[in-house]
């Protein structure tokens, strides 16, 4: 397909539809040398497409585990985990695009290269890579810095790799687990902005992992609260704050009292 | 003044002394001859050193090829498997602590004076570190990197390839420095010790006969060959350090690339 290089990128952005995501009854025992560990106990949640879901909860509480599931890389002990309706026996790359911590960019390839590597898997060609990479490195705002090295990016453009990579076969489910937990505070709440403005344009349906009470609120369309081991959906709260959110929201009382209600749930585990 | 400058003026210093100090009698030509007279030795015999390099380099080459392809394909294996890495990895770290200079007596034995002995006393030698390295190398990439491949779909052969690989590459060359040095440190011994043709029987025979010039005329293509390897692992290395540097701490590169330019438009 040499000519897709010559096409406006917007013929190659228009995105395909939100998942569904259904946990139900699921739960993870984990065994090591004879003792075994609950995990995660009797998690069910129902997601909606196109919506954006935050799990929080204490260290330990098994939301990163709950993530790996959902993303295949982790098989659940109990109950079933269905995405657009099938369940996920190994990861799959058209159906959830995953966003790790900092670490998970190839250091070795070009800002370009690491997005394309998913399609580079499927053996995509060459100049179709080239012309998806760009348009995603376009969509995250690091237009121009493809040939960079992941060293000589900053922490929030590595991440913005990273997303762009996570998007690049247009998956319906984007999952981040803790994505910004290693970034400062300011950009962090770039990061943040950026993320919702992604998503905004994508329509993707997002679950994110997050230790940060107010990334939380300041995201999330709906909270997922889990408790201290054996993890357990403790709350689900619906955050109702107008779109698109501003910073003057976070010192709101509907703000406020929001973090406060996930706040309580989170020391009563402790 | 600049590191490498400085480095360079040692190196011509020496060289300078080197010349001096046996032209004006402080040290006795016997140990040590000037330059111009170890060069003019080296040159007169140029057919019988040229004759001795040829061997030498042979020995050193085929060592190499399977010292470092031995070193690394086993050390990927025991690097990525548990089971032969608990069976293998205490013997070879032992045996890595046994002057294995000890074996080439042995070798002697069993496969003669000319150079299959030096190329498989050199090849074990140069075998191990480049092993211990390149499963070290392998022990220690990211779990997060394989992670996120297998996120995307990577299957086993394809992690092994784009991953695996190209994240053991700065470890593998830091083990071919060591293995490869010692590789001619092997070749080199075991000529001298027991042999009948290469650089280090010549060091050797020349030595017998004190005949200190020629003995030197020797040592210098030593040394030439030593400095030549070493630019060539430098090369890759530089190669492989285009990303190597930045793994960790990014952000301190960042200042140095372009500050300023890398604010994206938000």
């Amino acid at each position: 397909m040499g000519g897709n290089a010559m096409q406006p990128l917007a013929n190659v952005t228009p995105f395909k539809r939100a998942g569904a995501i259904q946990v139900q009854n699921v739960g993870q025992v984990f065994r090591t040398s004879g003792a075994e560990v609950v995990a995660l106990t009797d998690v069910s949640l129902d997601i909606k497409p196109g919506r954006f879901v935050v799990l929080v909860g204490p260290s330990g509480c098994g939301k990163s585990t709950l993530l790996m599931m959902l993303a295949g890389l982790r098989q659940q002990t109990s109950g079933t985990i269905l995405i657009n309706g099938a369940p996920v026996p190994a990861p799959d790359p058209n159906r959830v695009g995953v966003v790790f911590q900092e670490a998970s960019l190839f250091p070795w390839l070009t800002a370009e290269e690491n997005v394309e590597f998913p399609l580079a898997l499927r053996g995509v060609a060459k100049a179709e890579r080239r012309a998806k990479a760009e348009a995603m490195l376009q969509l995250v705002g690091l237009e121009g810095f493809g040939k960079r090295h992941p060293h000589e990016l900053s922490g929030g453009m590595k991440q913005r790799v990273s997303i762009a990579r996570g998007l690049v076969q247009d998956p319906p489910v984007l999952l981040m687990d803790e994505p910004f937990a290693a970034l400062d505070e300011q950009t962090r709440m770039t990061m943040g902005d950026e993320l919702l403005r992604i998503w905004a344009a994508t329509g993707k349906t997002v679950v994110f992992v997050t230790h940060s009470l107010t990334e939380a609120v300041y995201l999330a369309d709906e909270v997922a609260v889990m408790s201290a081991r054996p993890g357990r959906i403790v709350d689900l709260l619906q955050v109702q704050l107008p779109r698109p959110r501003t910073y003057e929201m976070l010192s709101g009382d509907a703000f406020g009292s929001l973090r406060d209600r996930i706040w309580r749930h989170i020391r009563k585990s402790a | 003044m600049k590191a490498s400058t400085l480095r360079w003026l040692i190196v011509i210093a020496l060289i300078v002394l080197w010349e001096a100090l046996p032209r004006a009698g402080l040290i006795p030509e016997l140990f040590l001859p000037a330059l111009s007279s170890t060069l003019a030795a080296g040159w007169n015999e140029a057919g019988e050193y040229g004759h001795a390099l040829g061997v030498t380099l042979y020995e050193v080459a085929i060592s190499m090829a399977f010292a470092c392809g031995g070193g690394i394909l086993l050390g990927a294996v025991v690097g990525s498997l548990p089971r032969p890495r608990v069976l293998i990895m205490p013997m070879v770290s032992s045996l890595y602590a046994v002057p294995l200079v000890i074996l080439y007596p042995v070798f002697t034995v069993w496969l003669g004076i000319g150079s299959e002995s030096k190329i498989a006393f050199a090849s074990i030698y140069g075998f191990l570190p480049t092993m211990l390295a390149t499963a070290a190398g392998i022990q220690t990439i990211d779990p997060q990197l394989l992670l996120a491949a297998r996120s995307m779909g990577a299957t086993m052969s394809q992690r092994l390839v784009r991953v695996i690989l190209p994240a053991a590459i700065p470890t593998v060359l830091s083990g071919l420095r060591v293995g490869g040095a010692l590789v001619i440190v092997g070749v080199v011994v075991s000529e001298m010790l027991i042999s009948s043709a290469g650089i280090g029987y010549l060091i050797s025979r020349y030595r017998t006969i004190l005949d200190s010039p020629h003995v030197f005329a020797g040592v210098l293509l030593v040394l030439a060959m030593a400095i030549a390897f070493n630019a060539v692992i430098r090369m890759l290395e530089r190669k492989a350090a285009i990303w190597q540097t930045g793994t960790r701490g990014g952000q301190d590169t960042v200042e140095e690339i372009a500050p300023g330019s890398l604010q994206p438009a938000t």
